[in-house]
């Protein structure tokens, strides 16, 4: 790291900068009085950048910051207000932007408009405004560099945006340009997409013209610190929650692997700098060469919960069964945590609901354990029970949209060519996704019914209602007895079995149902905060889960059950066909710092990971954690500012996290040798 | 019927051989070390082990044992914290659970170790699991070498690597501090260097006890003469006492546990042998 980036790091964790933003909304109802939807959005677009003040910091070579801590919004014609989050949970073409620049979108904004005879003429104009204002700002921020940025930005800035990019520095201060605009429009958890792809050959014609290795990674490096300032101003569910994913490698339709010698850089950069953006996204195969894996797990060891592994022999198949082209499938990235999604192409709702398995199960129990005289009967009800949920989903959320969103619209395929906006679905993909949660908990549920009820005949159905009623008071021996029954995550197939009929169910009535947006719905096995929020109000749980206890996280097991070790665990958890849950939602698994203290546990946590690959997994993610270290971070925040945690598809300061999330994460070490 | 207790099968252990690995811990040993950071592996019987942090002091398991701690009381603690160590195990049930974890074990060029406890104290169980496994998977024996040499050679022929312990080349003093005569172990190491058996010797650094200059010294003299060329050197985990508490009983060691042991690789050096410190604070 050279000294001018140290700097600059030093400068943001000092977050001095926060405090020097000027408060306030700023109201623009009177400015959209009367316009359509589309064009509101796009002049208070417009009215948000003529307010900001263009503004650096000190060692910064990118700019484009914040001068207010706050939005522009205006207050409908029903009194409601538009401070909302709007469109996300996507990664904007950022290839074809740099490849054009502003001014050849612009050209083909203004020739489509053309073409299209007024038919969709609202779009055009406000999609041309919102460039316009864009644009208007850049012009604003590069007169202002003049005189108060290095001269290396202004230079960039007589460039880009409005041409495209001719250097690496120049295309990341586009893209600086492009993060900072949609985040002023209110579009969050955007990701990065394949950035070592799309930036690939900027990165190799500067080294052909000469350009010093050091110095491009230096920019990378300072383009990534850049990434981390006002984070605080675009958190989601807490801060570190707002989706600057990064996906590196893959492999093409030919199989052709596309890791290259930006990934590296990528992840050295990553490795070196230790801050929570962006999040490291790595896709591998069960051909992928063990030492990718190894700088993979260097990373795992740092605790920051880097690398989250993609299994392209899964994803890829999986995405193209629900209907995507194959090199559209063969370009995933994902959207922002773990979402599989097409960069610049889906403008997909990826988290618009949960199917939430325990209540299911604790719902269909309490109405049918009682009549049902086999364990088969009963489980015939619940899975009529997770297809009436499913149903649901799809019933309740068909035909939902997103925001109108211009500006977003402007880099996603489909709504230029076609002068729909994203809310309008003129986006190539317009998919829905939906998680599930706490699918360890429920079959551990039904396995545990079927052992005392059925099977062993230890307690009677009356009694175990009894006990779920009383929140097991005075049931603790009973609880204790449903706690030791087979568990997911232990290579139980009592319970894995169970798990896989859930599953099934859930992807067979969800996956590939139409969603009144032209696209469909599809399954998934993330849970994000849904394994807290979800779970609050669901009582308990024949597993030993009591009322409103956490579930696990993502597609991992529950937090009661003790598992027989990490090979069990990917063992439990790669016994599904996993194609048709590519929605998405990685096993977590906690590993002991002490594993990895020196090189040959390093190694081995890499074949821990090939393993999970070659078994067919989907996605996975790592924590190096020592749960000792998290309750003292927990008693003295002040001593461990710096203490970075996954928590679920980000990472963030676990001193800065809600007291739910930091109990999660403690009470999943909880069984750690 | 041949069976043995075993108390802990940890299905990533990073340490205990090449690849990833399964360890299997057997219950019982003959030896007593002082530094023992394992005392659930020592007794041959199976016995209540209960985790001291989270403890309420409700009193449930003392009333269901009437009066003590036994099997009665595992069930009723309402936070979990005791558990029966020592689950009896017949060689096929052990190889059935090793038997599904055996494709990613090999795959990554691991394995299963057997370790303790001490595995040499069940023979007829140790061989007849090592030979199920013949042929499945890499088979390691974690050892204190303390057992008679025909065990040594019955397990020798069922084993493909060992990680052998060499503590105290003083008899008197690995008598005092181990209650066991080394002879028998320092027999076996001739055994298993004349085999031609892979293997790695691990020496504990303990402080003031295994890691002065006089043992040290003969411990690299003796590797010499058994033509051994490297060691581990492995320095005193101090939070060994942590677990006696678990047990019901006191961790009460005769040396300084606050002392830094000494690795001296010089001395194993200036013998040819080429130490490697494992993880651990120690001064060299």
């Amino acid at each position: 790291m050279t000294e001018h980036t140290k700097q600059l790091l030093a400068y943001l964790k000092k977050a001095e900068y926060r405090r020097e933003r000027t408060p306030g909304m700023i109201d623009v109802t009177d400015e959209i009085r009367g316009k359509s939807d589309l064009l509101r959005d796009a002049l208070r677009f417009r009215v948000m950048l003529e307010n900001e003040t263009p503004k650096i910091f000190p060692y910064d070579n990118f700019g484009f910051r914040r001068s207010r801590g706050d939005f522009a919004y205006y207050t409908d014609e029903n009194g409601s207000r538009s401070v909302q989050w709007s469109a996300g949970n996507l990664t904007p073409d950022y290839p074809k932007a740099l490849a054009l620049g502003m001014d050849g979108l612009r050209a083909e904004l203004l020739s489509k408009r053309e073409a299209d005879g007024g038919a969709h003429a609202d779009f055009y104009t406000a999609a041309l405004e919102t460039v316009d204002a864009a644009l208007d700002y850049a012009d604003r921020y590069r007169e202002f560099a003049k005189n108060h940025a290095p001269d290396v930005l202004y230079r960039a800035l007589c460039r880009v945006p409005h041409g495209p990019p001719e250097s690496f520095y120049e295309a990341c201060v586009f893209l600086q340009f492009m993060i900072f605009t949609l985040r002023c429009n209110r579009n969050t958890h955007l990701g990065l997409g394949r950035f070592d792809q799309y930036m690939l050959p900027f990165w190799r014609s500067d080294l052909e013209k000469g350009v010093p290795e050091e110095t491009l990674f230096e920019t990378l490096e300072e383009f990534f610190v850049s990434l981390n300032f006002d984070a605080d101003i675009y958190q989601g569910m807490q801060l570190g929650d707002n989706g600057q994913s990064l996906m590196l490698g893959g492999y093409d339709l030919n199989g052709q692997d596309r890791y290259n010698e930006l990934s590296v850089a990528v992840m050295n950069a990553s490795l070196e700098l230790r801050l929570i953006d962006p999040k490291i996204n790595l896709r591998v195969n069960s051909k992928t060469p063990a030492e990718r894996f190894l700088l993979a797990t260097r990373m795992t060891k740092q605790g920051l919960g880097f690398p989250q592994y993609a299994n392209d022999d899964v994803v890829v198949p999986g995405l193209i069964r629900l209907g995507y082209a194959p090199e559209d499938a063969a370009d995933y990235t994902v959207a922002a945590c773990w979402e599989f999604s097409i960069p610049g192409k889906g403008a997909e709702i990826v988290n618009i609901d949960q199917m939430v398995f325990p209540k299911v199960v604790r719902r269909e129990l309490f109405a049918h354990l009682e009549a049902c005289d086999s364990f088969d009967r009963l489980l015939e009800y619940v899975k009529l029970g997770v297809a009436f949920d499913a149903g649901e989903i799809v019933g309740k959320h068909s035909g939902h949209h997103y925001p109108a969103s211009p500006w977003l619209s402007v880099f996603i395929e489909g709504c230029v060519q076609t002068g729909k906006d994203v809310s309008a679905y003129g986006a190539k993909y317009n998919n829905f996704g939906a998680h599930g949660v706490g699918i360890a908990n429920a079959a551990d549920s039904l396995a545990a019914v079927r052992e005392v009820i059925y099977d062993k005949k230890e307690c009677t159905k009356t009694e175990l209602l009894r006990a779920l009623e009383k929140n097991f008071e005075g049931y603790g021996e009973l609880r204790n007895r449903l706690l030791s029954c087979p568990k997911m995550g232990s290579d139980d197939d009592r319970a894995d079995e169970i798990a896989r009929v859930l599953l099934e169910t859930y992807a067979d009535a969800l996956n590939g149902k139409p969603n009144g947006a032209g696209g469909i719905f599809r399954a998934g096995t993330g849970s994000a905060h849904e394994y807290y929020y979800s779970a609050r109000n669901v009582g308990a749980t024949p597993d030993g889960r009591k009322a409103g206890e956490m579930y696990g996280s993502g597609f991992s097991p529950s937090l009661t059950g003790r598992p027989t070790g990490p090979l069990s665990c990917i063992r439990s958890f790669t016994k599904y066909d996993m194609t048709r849950l590519v929605n998405g939602g990685p096993l977590s698994m906690e590993l002991h710092d002490s594993v990895f203290r020196d090189e040959e546990g390093v190694e081995k946590v890499a074949q821990l990971v090939m393993a999970f690959i070659r078994l067919g997994g989907h996605q996975l993610q790592l924590n190096s954690v020592n749960r000792d270290v998290l309750l003292d971070a927990r008693e003295h925040p002040e001593a461990h500012r710096d203490l970075i945690v996954r928590v679920w598809g980000w990472s963030g300061y676990f001193t800065e996290l809600d007291p739910q999330y930091q109990a999660h994460i403690i009470r999943r070490t909880e069984f750690l040798v | 019927m041949k069976q043995a207790l075993i108390f802990s099968v940890e299905e990533f252990s990073v340490h205990d051989g090449p690849g990833i690995r399964a360890t299997v811990f057997l219950k019982g040993c003959p030896l007593r070390c002082e530094w023992c950071h394992n005392p659930e592996g020592q007794r041959f019987e199976n016995e209540i082990v209960k985790s001291q942090a989270g403890c309420e002091n409700c009193g449930a398991c003392v009333k269901a044992g009437g009066g003590r701690l036994n099997e009665k009381s595992v069930g009723v603690c309402p936070n979990r914290l005791l558990r029966m160590s020592g689950e009896p195990y017949t060689p096929s049930r052990l190889f059935e659970r090793l038997r599904r974890l055996l494709p990613i074990l090999s795959g990554a060029g691991g394995g299963v170790t057997f370790s303790g406890g001490e595995p040499l104290a069940h023979p007829d169980f140790l061989q007849e699991t090592l030979a199920l496994l013949k042929g499945q998977t890499h088979r390691a024996v974690q050892t204190s070498g303390y057992c008679d040499a025909d065990t040594f050679r019955y397990i020798l022929g069922q084993t493909d690597y060992f990680l052998y312990d060499l503590k105290l080349l003083d008899p008197a003093l690995h008598k005092r501090y181990t209650g066991a005569d080394n002879a028998p172990i320092l027999g076996n190491f001739r055994i298993l260097c004349g085999s031609g058996k892979p293997f790695i010797t691990r020496i504990p650094l303990i402080p003031g006890v295994t890691d002065t200059e006089e043992n040290l010294t003969a411990a690299a003299r003796f590797l010499r003469e058994n033509g051994v060329k490297t060691a581990e050197l492995l320095p005193y985990n101090r939070l060994a006492g942590s677990k006696y508490a678990s047990v019901g009983r006191r961790y009460a060691p005769g040396f300084d546990e606050n002392a830094l042991p000494h690795a001296r690789t010089d001395i194993f050096r200036s013998f040819g042998v080429e130490p490697k410190v494992l993880w651990g604070d120690h001064v060299d």
